[in-house]
């Protein structure tokens, strides 16, 4: 290999490489970072040199070998030159097909990159989003280079920038270049490098031993741009050390790398051998009389080496204490000389200053914030990896435009900047500008670049948790403050994640953190207190959540949550429980189980929209349990078998009246729970059905008659009474209730009052409101429908937005597709056309009532919004629609469809079906001194049911809009709870208790084969009537899991509720007796 | 050199640290982990002051830190109070039979810790390692690990040669010497049990047995005699 001798020998063979003749052959490049090699880009690259070799094709085609190219989620790939070509997620059969097309010019369109759930593909890598947005100065370099070929670094005009000092070494030029950059430590405080500098090299005087110190420590966990800088390039890093050496007056340097970084330490050796031989490094650099050598320390597993007083230390050997400054290491560091440490990415950037010019390197970036930075982009996005931004980048930009934003359909919360020193930025400050000043004011840092992207399935309070513990542990323990302070943060921490807080631990919690802050001498104390102080400053809600209401609405806390499928029950219903007696075929102690916390079991049991499902852990890469089909097996055993079809009335009636506006779910599981607690209940229905929704909206082939009959009789057996044809404001009034001696009302009077598209001639003959079509089509009534059916519906864009909770929608998305279903049972139409605005995967109504419309020949139309209804002579003759596109993403967290112009068409109609949005009908509440909302709803106190008026409570559709069954049968249950508290003259106040079963059951054993079949067997599918048989009759179409199925169904359970410290104890007891048994046999 | 201290402007020697420069002036500054003959360690933070002025603020240890022309230094700000309050709260629930952590926090007016007792022996000023290193020369004992799991002990836990068992550690331990032996004792206390002070964490714990009968109802809780602390 050369070496050079002189600045003259330097700058000709520099000239020498960099004109060398160039093959235009394409070149193949591949990502080896660590990450890159973790994902197999060994494999690929074996396979790439085998087939070169034996396809006799090295003239044809080059392969680059890099470090860390910042594309992780994508690794391994494949960049071909000179198109740039990108092929993402490689497996080995590709690339043979890859370097062959390559060779000749090719390009494989199906294997280039595309955005997830896209089918545009990117033709290079300057159109793809993540690389286009960014502004990779420093990591683009790593494209360039073979981190281990320092003539590769010299090709990419590697080494400049050392030539240009080395051939007149001025440090004042240097540090004055630097100063004028505005260069600021990468490394997390941000202290200006050039200033540093210039203390360092006024310290001492010219025959003072100075040292340089690199520091690689980067002990953030999920942080590791500076791993890649060493590993991809490590020669920039030496390049920059040599210019900060000459400005500084440095002889001997160290880098002090972490020991978990095996790679960055195998490439940094072999460059800094490389260029000791080259010549420059080493005594009496290329005859100018500087010397400048660089050693490797490596660091021991200790995150607190990362500060700049502990590093020192640790290269003397000595314990990683940190010390008080001053006196400051540019004074006084290693071994008492003055010290300069920098970051590696600061040294990076100092060669690219040099070979700009300080006033073009301050083109990027922001006044006070100067060029570039990397930032490790990982969480909950769809690209994760390395991105390089210039400061000034708002947080909105990074995450959606580079991060591609979140996958699936959670939506973000909080971005963590500045690993476990750092705090949260929520959602609603995404678009604050990145920059050191900017994040310390909102309650975070820089740090080292780490950015960890949160979504609703992060628990803030675990994330503080888990922040804070690791921080204890990595606390050197030298500071009282801190050593104990991290101590005691993640001991009630964990007790708040455990159900165990008390509302006082959260000032205790504010006052220790910001003593933390103040007292702690080094900065991983100041610092250790930033993930709860930020976490207690924007979610303080889910902090009090967990103390008084024991609930983690992300639903993480194991603790807190036992299973999540209980958990996410509006009514607590002890899934577990009922599922592990199925298994056991213990069918009347499920039943039990089920009807304990649920009078409208065999309702739910067919038409709940079943959260628990959507929570099931089964479901985490897998199916979930098919929870409401169980449920439904065991009803109808009960039913079959004749069991519990009562429940006994109260045997203390304490004669205290209670009356109640309404007879659908809210009020008579409100009436049935008074009615076990004694209480005189009356309830009144203005309809002849009762059941509200449950007899008029929804089909009978969904829940048959007599189904909803048994509920209502195990309901009317508490011993309520229930007067039908009694209409609030004509019959009686609430003044009249409460003259009649009762105490308290209930009132759950719904929300099925069809609003108005907001169209002209909307009132023409043929146009039918939604909500009274659905019940006159259920309770058999006469109903006028033409042939051509039309149903619009699933929410309304001239509706307010902001009132569309998802649950609203999904109601009347079902509703929407029960009329479509319901008309074409009943009449003969010729068609029946559902026209919704959103698209098939946004459509709240369950998949199998979508499914089950389609097979039976209803067409959908997707994307589409009512424009104009065309009238003649008064009626109905046809309607013209817009189409819709998706556009931005709304509060709903999905994307609001917006109008594409000229995109009208007309489709003839002589029936229009408009089922969207009801509101409540309050015109009989007016005057009664009850408040409301805009959108006609009751406002109550959500704890509690209470009304402004003392003595009424409401509940149900009245108060939150259309919604769900069980959420009114949930919203009943609270309000008999507070009817009670209120009656017996107590506070009226929400109790909480923690989610747990009333009993554990015994595990399920399963023999080998069982375990084999159930690793493989997915979620059973519930027998439905064909097609066929469901025309023109209204035969329920789901038929009920036969045994076998559902006991298999039911052994897939998880079991959740194990899991808790409780579980974990019923289990050891159990192993104890059952080896008590076996010594007793 | 010039500086202030809480208004008063006084001339100190410059290899003075603002720890002596107060005491010089007479200003009460508790400490715990200074010791006039040993190396000062920084470490227990109940020496800390404010200096600086405004926004550039920021608290240090005064036994640490040497003075400076012009420095402004606030020994008893409502910060630092606040400060010193609460590292004692955190070193009396580490150590709760400490007498001179509880003499301190007499004087501090500290009347309730609101932690769980850890019931340990040692609060890791690191005075017994440095007058083993500084002054006896036995160089025996220094701090292992980090974090939760730090302790003071020999190297690898061995017993040791360089020990001379000189006694020098027990002698200027601030922990474990000393240690409240209950309000009936001869030997004078802070009389903290005396006073009217709400019940602390104890009510997480049952196995105390307070000597005046008073359960959970005074401020100082001595373990019964069964219960032997563990080293």
């Amino acid at each position: 290999m050369k070496q050079v001798s002189s600045i003259e020998d330097l700058i000709d063979f520099r000239k020498l490489i960099m004109t060398q003749d160039e093959e235009q052959i394409p070149c193949l490049v591949l990502c080896a970072g660590t990450g890159g090699q973790a994902s197999g880009s060994n494999d690929i690259m074996r396979i790439i040199k085998r087939h070169i070799i034996e396809h006799n094709l090295h003239d044809k085609i080059a392969l680059r070998v890099t470090g860390c190219l910042g594309f992780c989620e994508m690794d391994p790939f494949i960049i071909v030159e000179p198109g740039n070509q990108v092929y993402p997620k490689l497996e080995m059969e590709d690339v043979p097909l890859i370097i062959d097309a390559a060779v000749r010019g090719k390009v494989i369109e199906e294997k280039l990159y595309k955005e997830p759930e896209s089918i545009v593909n990117y033709r290079s890598q300057e159109e793809i989003p993540f690389f286009k947005n960014q502004t990779r100065t420093i990591l683009g370099k790593n494209q360039m280079v073979d981190p281990i070929r320092i003539y590769n670094y010299i090709m990419g005009d590697g080494y400049a920038a050392f030539e240009k000092v080395i051939s007149n070494p001025d440090p004042e030029w240097i540090i004055n270049e630097i100063k004028e950059a505005e260069l600021r430590g990468r490394g997390g405080a941000g202290f200006p490098t050039g200033v540093k500098w210039e203390i360092a090299r006024k310290a001492g005087n010219n025959s003072t031993q100075k040292y340089l110190v690199c520091n690689a420590d980067e002990g953030d966990p999920g942080a590791y741009m500076d791993r890649s800088l060493l590993e991809g390039n490590p020669h920039l890093i030496i390049e920059g050390m040599l210019i900060a050496g000459i400005a500084i007056g440095a002889t001997k340097s160290f880098i002090y790398v972490r020991s978990e970084y095996p790679l960055a330490l195998k490439h940094t050796l072999i460059a800094i051998r490389q260029a000791r031989f080259l010549g420059l490094l080493g005594e009496n650099i290329l005859g100018t009389g500087i010397d400048f050598d660089i050693e490797i320390v490596r660091g021991a597993g200790a995150f607190v080496c990362g500060e700049e007083t502990a590093l020192i230390k640790s290269i003397e050997g000595k314990m990683a204490h940190p010390k008080q400054r001053p006196p400051y290491p540019v004074n006084q560091g290693i071994w008492g000389q003055p010290t300069c440490i920098n970051n590696v990415e600061t040294l990076a950037n100092v060669p690219v200053i040099i070979s700009k010019g300080a006033k073009e390197y301050k083109k990027v970036g922001i006044p006070g914030s100067r060029g570039t930075k990397i930032f490790s982009l990982v969480g909950k996005i769809k690209n994760t990896g390395l991105v390089e931004v210039p400061f000034g980048t708002t947080i909105r930009e990074i995450v959606y435009k580079i991060g591609g934003g979140p996958y699936g359909d959670a939506r973000l919360k909080a971005v963590q900047t500045g690993g476990p020193s750092g705090g949260c930025i929520p959602e609603k400050m995404f678009d604050l500008p990145i920059d050191y000043e900017s994040l310390n004011k909102a309650g975070s840092i820089m740090g080292s670049g780490g950015m960890i992207v949160m979504d609703e399935h992060t628990c803030m309070v675990d994330i503080a948790r888990y922040f804070t513990a690791f921080l204890q542990e990595e606390s050197c323990g030298k500071c009282s403050i801190c050593r104990e302070g991290t101590q005691r943060v993640t001991e009630i921490l964990t007790n708040i994640t455990q159900g165990r807080g008390k509302i006082e631990d959260l000032n205790l919690l504010e006052e220790l953190g910001q003593v933390m802050k103040d007292a702690s001498m080094c900065g991983l104390g100041q610092t250790a207190a930033n993930p709860l102080l930020a976490t207690l400053r924007y979610f303080k809600e889910e902090y009090i959540e967990h103390i008084e209401k024991k609930k983690c609405r992300a639903v993480v806390c194991k603790e807190i949550i036992s299973s999540p499928c209980q958990f996410s029950c509006p009514i607590d219903t002890e899934v577990p429980v009922y599922i592990a007696l199925i298994a056991h075929k213990r069918y009347e102690e499920a039943l039990q189980i089920i009807k304990k916390d649920n009078p409208f079991a065999s309702v739910l049991a067919r038409v709940c929209h079943h959260p628990c499902e959507s929570r099931c852990k089964a479901g985490e890469g897998g199916d979930p349990i098919a929870i409401r089909d169980l449920k439904r097996f065991v009803t109808d055993y009960g039913i079959q078998h004749r069991l519990c079809l009562t429940t006994d009335p109260p045997e203390k009636p304490n004669g205290i009246k209670v009356a109640i506006v309404g007879s659908g779910p809210a009020g008579l599981t409100c009436g049935f729970y008074l009615s076990k607690k004694g209480y005189e209940v009356t309830v009144f229905e203005k309809e002849k059905v009762i059941g509200g929704m449950l007899a008029m909206g929804i089909p009978e082939y969904r829940l048959p008659r007599d189904i909803l009959e048994y509920d209502l009789d195990y309901i009317r057996s508490a011993g309520m009474e229930i007067k039908a044809n009694a209409a609030l404001g004509t019959d009686y009034t609430i003044d009249s209730l409460f003259d009649q001696g009762y105490k308290a009302l209930f009132l759950a009077t719904g929300s099925h009052k069809s609003l108005n598209l907001g169209l002209k001639d909307e009132h023409v003959e043929g146009v039918l409101p939604g909500m009274k079509a659905l019940s006159s089509l259920n309770l058999g009534e006469k109903i006028d429908l033409g042939t051509k059916v039309g149903i619009i519906g699933g929410g309304n864009t001239a509706v307010d937005a902001a009132r569309r909770i998802l649950r609203a929608e999904a109601s009347e998305s079902v509703a929407m597709v029960d009329t479509a279903r319901s008309v074409l049972r009943t009449t003969t139409p010729e068609s029946v056309t559902i026209f919704y605005r959103r698209t098939l995967d946004e459509i709240p109504a369950y998949e199998e009532e979508v499914e089950g419309a389609a097979e039976e020949g209803i067409t959908i139309e997707f994307l589409t919004a009512p424009k104009r209804i065309i009238a003649e002579n008064g009626k109905l003759k046809a309607c013209e629609f817009l189409r819709m596109k998706l556009g931005e993403v709304d509060e709903s967290g999905r994307r609001r469809p917006v109008p594409i112009e000229g995109s009208e068409f007309t489709v003839e109609l002589d029936t229009l079906i408009v089922s969207i949005s009801e509101s409540p009908d309050i015109s009989f509440l007016q005057d009664t001194g009850l408040e409301f909302s805009k959108w006609d709803t009751v406002i109550i106190d959500p704890e509690t049911c209470l009304t402004k008026r003392p003595g009424i409570f409401a509940g149900g559709d009245l108060v939150t809009g259309p919604n769900t069954v069980v959420d009114a049968v949930a919203s009943g249950k609270i309000a008999a709870e507070s009817i009670d508290m209120y009656l017996t003259g107590k506070e009226v106040k929400r109790e909480y208790k923690i989610t747990r079963p009333s009993k554990y059951v015994e595990p399920v054993e399963f023999s080998e084969d069982e375990m084999d079949e159930l690793l493989t067997s997915g979620r059973t599918k519930m027998p439905v009537l064909s097609p066929e048989k469901r025309k023109y009759n209204l035969i329920e179409v789901s038929q009920g899991l036969p045994e076998k199925m559902a006991i298999q169904e039911a052994k897939r359970c998880l079991r959740c509720e194990l899991e808790t410290e409780e579980g974990k104890l019923f289990l050891e007891k159990l192993q104890e007796n059952n080896a008590l048994k076996e010594v007793q046999k | 050199m010039n500086i202030k201290i809480d208004g008063i402007r006084v001339d100190v020697p410059e290899d003075f640290t603002i720890l002596e420069a107060a005491r010089f002036l007479g200003l009460d500054i508790p400490t715990l982990c200074y010791h006039e003959g040993l190396s000062a360690w920084g470490g227990c933070r109940l020496c800390v002051v404010e200096i600086g002025e405004g926004d550039r603020k920021k608290m240090v240890t005064s036994c640490t830190y040497p003075v400076e022309e012009g420095l402004v230094v606030h020994t008893s700000s409502e910060k630092v109070v606040k400060s010193r309050k609460m590292i004692l709260e955190l070193l009396i629930a580490q150590c709760p039979t400490s007498k001179t952590l509880q003499d301190l926090a007499s004087k501090m007016g500290l009347s309730q810790v609101r932690f769980t007792p850890k019931w340990e022996d040692c609060i890791y000023c690191g005075l017994c390692i440095r007058i083993c290193n500084e002054q006896m020369m036995g160089k025996a004992i220094g701090f292992v690990s980090r974090g939760d799991k730090l302790k003071i002990d020999t190297p690898f836990d061995k017993e040791s040669d360089d020990c001379r068992r000189c006694g020098g550690c027990i002698y200027i331990c601030p922990a474990c010497t000393m240690r409240c032996p209950g309000p009936d004792h001869d030997i004078v206390l802070c009389n903290g049990c005396y006073n009217n002070l709400q019940p602390t964490c104890t009510s997480n714990e049952d196995n105390y047995n307070c000597w005046m009968g008073l359960k959970y109802e005074c401020g100082t809780c001595v373990r019964d005699e069964e219960s032997q602390i563990k080293k």
